[in-house]
């Protein structure tokens, strides 16, 4: 298992691959500050 | 989030599990402003075409995050009209958590799901009587209250 949740940083790279998983995206929007 | 709820191990297997994980800064100013973001933290979960099933707004730990993103990945299903496997992961979150902040949503999206699924109203009336018996106070009894009219 991951140790760590494996984030993307693409959406829409996110988006092709939730299409082809047939998964939802989950989009997280954080500050980094 | 990144300190508490993320790196905990049940939840790292929960979405690795159940979604394709994106993370946006929000120096990312273009898609800050499609999805209107405010605050942070704000999570959406979006079907491939980018439309919302779900959206969250400040902290969730461990214990609430994933009962809430598995009534979130049930309306997934429930916008796709995958009834049975909706009414699945509402039910894991009424059995697994019960009394997390998530069950009420999963009761009502439960009802409206077996009614979609039947169109029999029955289950609307079964959602309201078990919200107003369990979470009489949540705003889901208060959304569920005009099923109180269906005979039952």
């Amino acid at each position: 298992m991951a140790l760590n949740i494996c984030w993307l940083d693409d959406l829409a790279k996110a988006k092709e691959i939730a299409r082809q998983t047939k998964k939802p995206v989950l989009l997280d929007f954080f500050n980094p500050q | 989030m990144g300190a508490v709820t993320y790196p905990n191990e049940k939840v790292i297997k929960f979405v690795d599990y159940n979604f394709v994980p994106v993370q946006i800064e929000t120096s990312n100013t273009a898609l800050v402003e499609q999805f209107k973001v405010k605050w942070t933290p704000a999570i959406f979960v979006l079907d491939a075409d980018g439309n919302e099933a779900h959206q969250v707004v400040g902290f969730l730990p461990p214990e609430e995050f994933i009962p809430t993103f598995m009534v979130a990945k049930g309306k997934w299903y429930f916008n796709a009209e995958q009834h049975p496997e909706a009414q699945g992961m509402f039910e894991e979150v009424l059995r697994e958590y019960p009394d997390s902040g998530a069950a009420p949503e999963a009761v009502f999206f439960m009802g409206v799901s077996r009614y979609k699924a039947s169109h029999d109203p029955k289950p609307l009336r079964q959602a309201y009587e078990t919200l107003m018996a369990k979470f009489p106070g949540s705003e889901w009894a208060k959304r569920a209250a005009p099923y109180r009219l269906i005979p039952a």
